[in-house]
């Protein structure tokens, strides 16, 4: 199949590379760039996991070609942290347990980043009904929402 | 609470910074050089004969390196199906190749022609004489079947006298049964304590119903996966998601005639398990056997639809159950006939049946169940395996014989439990547990006693009960020249277990927590570890860290006794140092100084070693309350406040306590309120998210996690296993809330909106 001519921004690094048209940005992330922090839970866009933020916006990369994907910039699970320092949300959930097994936590971390750097103002309810498009098997959500709250809280209280 | 300082707080788990940085490698991670991509070709029929396989078409297409089939297993085990397949996505092949995409390309060349059979899917219509067969025509005999003809045996093995007529009687009597002559079974248990129809006959209310849960799926997020390495030295290295890598290593070995000793199961960070993450050929077998064909690392990974078609799910089942009691609340017999939809292999978790005798003194108990064959998938276990659907008809029918009675279900079930000493149906005595401590911590924590509710609201309770398995493990625990403790073991972490054996091992060596760390060897380099299932690994490794942590004190206290010239008894292990306790002024040494020491003498390093099978557990209660509220009109149910209690013994970290109950208690309401996997003509017909609807945080509020502690004897700190008890009454809590708000007993799973309009309207709802 042919390969397509790509350039994605990723985690602030350039990445030229040459793609075939139907693999997904899931697929580029973690096969051609070797990001593996981002999941592959179900590649119909339902649970999730995949989430990374594309030009701000929280996407299933799942659901994304990554033809499509060139010239945008992209944050992926690994990006997050920045000079040995966890983002706050990253920090949240340790604090919390809003984590066990771990495999949905890059994708809803990302999620939740996208809706507290929109709006940290949300109430609990607002998020639980934002945060319906990940899964989490573990955790039954109780503490995903407390480490949402508490990083949306710092956030709020930051800027 | 307790003195102890590491053990009992809520601290960060040891793999924190790893999940949440994206860092921690699960299988599917795992990419070694020249990685091919592995695709199994499954059936799309329930139940055919395979006439042929054509594989050329495939082996044709660029890429593709290679392709097995059943004629490449040794053992001859079913891996692949060779002249009948038994559900839709039973595995006929797999292929490897150079890119995923053209591992699928070549799973659909491979041509399959079939011979289409009947399908059965139900348990109630397999057992019948009409149904197709799946394993032949074995049949069994139901329970009244049963004792008859055990009297006739019995009868005509007497010597002495002649029982002909009598023997002719039950002969006929046998006839009136043929109905239950069953087919398809795959397997069976009977239990029984006491003389149920005598207890019957003492009841004032004999409630007999039947009840119906269907088959769910784990749903752990991350998919089955293995990646496989064959080297040209017969060596074979698997990186596989399991609970169990050293099971896994010796099914590979059976299955395949691969010595265990060349044989490595590596097992990678585990992405939810359930129970479920046991099986060696779904995943792991395909994935070595295609390596030793192509000469190449390969991996297999299941899609989600895949997972739906393929995977171990849960089974469904049917119980029919009979309970009487006094009118003064004394519940007297209780019997089930259970049939559990086993799929084409036997396995479901039948023996489970008896948990509808609950926490409960029930003089009288018959307990029949039989494991049926249906043209769906194999089951595993999940979380609790079986007990929360018989404990969803127990405790449904209880709640119904409360209400009969006029008894609040509280009480009536407080005044029903069982207590230290009592005599348990299945024989022994109870030790002390928490049951009625337990139910009484819910009932104060959700406000039961001055419980309100508007129109369409209602408040439901549940208890379930179920006990830690435990397994043989081992642990070394090495002191370093800085201090610090390292961990070394093979069991699987299962969402808090290393966090658990860490804190365990902190405490006793007095080491801060943050300088103890962990890390799980492969079965090539670390003692044998259980499986972590059954909510053993806490209790077990618990232990088995334990008896590691002591003996590395005792190497400690001995090498600080030579160091300070004195003799054992002076000295106490704190802080991180050994102080002689008589000195004044005081004296100590820190153990990186004892560590760097032991290096120059003859007795060597601070290793110490820990290795432990089994004690006797004890066992756990949950119990839960659940208020809701139904909107009659669109069927809906909407949950307002869900308080989860369970007597977990100790609570070695209350959070990753709190984590498993608030997890398995939405588990539970998953399994009550929205999950099944459907079967129309040909198969499942929900193998994706979209139809097969698991609970997101949109669908619940908070649920509250209410700790109790009664120590276990022989947990570790008198920890009990806390992993599975919360999702066993959360089906029944839930269905007795629906039952107090609009008064319908739901008895087949689950509550789906459009089940209640229907019971309301034949309740007379807006007619």
């Amino acid at each position: 199949m042919t390969k397509h001519p790509v350039s994605l921004k990723v985690n602030g690094d350039e990445h030229d590379l040459l793609i075939e048209p139907r693999k997904t940005l899931l697929a580029v992330l973690r096969d051609t760039i070797g990001l593996t922090g981002t999941k592959e839970g179900c590649s119909t866009g339902d649970c999730g996991a995949c989430t990374v933020i594309v030009d701000g916006k929280a996407v299933t990369s799942c659901m994304v070609l990554g033809v499509t994907a060139s010239g945008k910039e992209i944050t992926t699970i690994e990006g997050l942290a920045s000079d040995g320092e966890l983002h706050p949300i990253q920090q949240a959930f340790i604090d919390t347990g809003g984590y066990q097994c771990g495999f949905c936590t890059p994708g809803f971390i990302m999620a939740s980043k996208a809706l507290v750097d929109e709006n940290p103002d949300r109430t609990e309810e607002e998020f639980r009904f934002a945060l319906g498009g990940n899964i989490c098997r573990c955790t039954g959500y109780t503490k995903i929402l407390e480490a949402v709250l508490q990083a949306a809280e710092e956030i709020r209280t930051s800027s | 609470m307790s003195d102890y300082s590491v053990v009992g707080k809520k601290l960060p788990r040891v793999d924190a910074v790893e999940k949440v940085t994206g860092a921690a490698q699960y299988g599917a991670d795992v990419h070694p050089a020249g990685m091919l991509y592995g695709k199994i070709v499954r059936s799309k029929h329930a139940h055919a004969n395979i006439l042929s396989i054509d594989t050329s078409e495939a082996e044709k297409l660029p890429g593709v390196r290679a392709i097995i089939t059943q004629d490449d297993v040794p053992s001859g085990r079913r891996v692949f199906a060779t002249d009948k397949v038994l559900y839709l996505g039973e595995p006929l092949a797999a292929v490897a190749a150079t890119d995923a995409d053209v591992a699928e390309e070549a799973a659909e060349l491979i041509k399959i022609e079939y011979e289409v059979l009947p399908v059965v899917q139900d348990v109630m219509e397999s057992i019948k004489s009409s149904a197709p067969r799946l394993h032949g025509d074995e049949t069994k005999d139901g329970p009244n079947r049963r004792s008859i003809s055990a009297k006739i045996k019995e009868l005509s093995s007497d010597q002495e006298d002649d029982n002909s007529d009598e023997i002719r009687k039950l002969e006929a009597e046998l006839e009136k049964y043929s109905d239950e002559v069953y087919y398809n079974i795959s397997a069976e248990t009977h239990n029984e304590a006491g003389d149920v129809e005598k207890g019957f006959a003492e009841s004032d209310i004999v409630v007999e119903d039947t009840y119906v849960i269907p088959r769910v799926h784990q749903t752990y997020m991350e998919p089955h996966v293995s990646v496989a390495s064959a080297d040209s030295s017969g060596k074979v290295t698997v990186w596989a998601s399991t609970q169990g890598p050293f099971a896994i290593r010796s099914g590979i070995a059976g299955t395949l005639g691969i010595p265990l000793t060349q044989i490595n199961v590596i097992g990678t960070t585990m992405g939810g398990g359930f129970g479920g993450r046991f099986g060696v050929i779904i995943t792991h077998v395909p994935a070595v056997l295609l390596s030793q064909k192509a000469g190449r690392p390969v991996r297999v990974q299941m899609t989600r639809e895949e997972e739906f078609l393929d995977g171990r799910p849960a089974p469904g089942c049917v119980i029919k159950i009979k309970t009487g009691a006094t009118k003064d609340g004394h519940i007297l017999a209780r019997q089930a006939l259970a049939f559990w939809d086993s799929g084409s292999v036997s396995g479901a978790s039948i023996g489970s049946t008896i948990r509808v005798r609950g926490v409960y003194k029930i003089p009288n108990i018959k307990i029949d169940a039989y494991g049926v064959h249906t043209n769906k998938s194999g089951t595993a276990a999940y979380r609790a395996p079986g007990a929360p659907q018989a404990i969803f008809a127990g405790e449904s029918q209880l709640d119904d014989i409360a209400e009969q009675i006029g008894m609040d279900p509280v009480k009536f079930r407080l005044m029903n439990m069982r207590e230290e000493g009592d005599s348990v149906p299945a024989g022994g005595s109870e030790p002390k547990v928490g049951y009625k401590e337990t139910l009484e911590a819910v009932a104060d924590a959700a406000g039961w006693w001055d419980r309100e509710a508007d129109d369409n609201q209602g408040w439901g309770v549940a208890v379930g009960d179920w006990t830690n398995g435990c397994g043989p493990g081992g642990v070394y625990v090495s002191v370093h020249e800085d201090g610090s403790a390292r961990i070394f073991h093979g069991s699987m972490d299962i969402t808090g277990t290393d966090t658990a054996i860490t804190q365990i091992i902190a405490e006793i060596l007095t080491v801060p927590y943050e300088n103890v760390t962990i890390r799980r060897g492969d079965t090539d380099s670390a003692p044998y570890s259980t499986g972590s299932g059954g909510s053993v690994v806490t209790f077990t490794m618990g232990n088995t860290a334990k008896l590691a942590a002591e003996d590395a004190r005792r190497r400690i206290l001995e090498l600080a006794a030579e160091r300070l010239n004195t003799n054992e008894d002076n000295l106490e292990l704190k802080d991180g140092a050994v102080h002689i306790v008589t000195a004044d002024p005081p004296k100590s040494i820190s153990l990186g100084e004892l560590a760097a020491y032991s290096l120059s003498t003859t007795g060597g390093p601070i290793v110490g070693k820990g290795s432990f099978a089994r004690q006797p557990s004890t066992p756990a209660l949950a119990a839960q309350i659940a208020k809701v509220e139904v909107d009659p009109d669109t069927g809906r149910t909407r949950v307002l406040k869900l308080v989860a209690s369970q007597d977990v013994g100790f609570a070695i970290n209350p959070m990753a306590v709190e984590g498993q109950i608030e997890g398995g208690t939405v588990q539970g309401y998953a399994w009550a309120m929205m999950e099944e996997m459907q079967y129309g003509e040909n198969g499942n017909i929900n193998p994706g998210f979209v139809d097969y609807r698991v609970p997101t945080s949109a669908d619940l509020p908070t649920v509250e996690s209410v700790i109790v502690e009664v120590p276990a004897p022989n947990g570790p700190y008198g920890a009990k296993g806390v992993g599975e008890p919360p999702i066993t009454p959360t089906l029944a809590t839930m269905a007795n809330a629906v039952k107090d708000a609009v008064g319908i007993r739901v008895t087949e799973l689950p509550i789906k909106p459009e089940k209640v309009v229907e019971a309301l309207k034949n309740n007379g709802h807006g007619a």
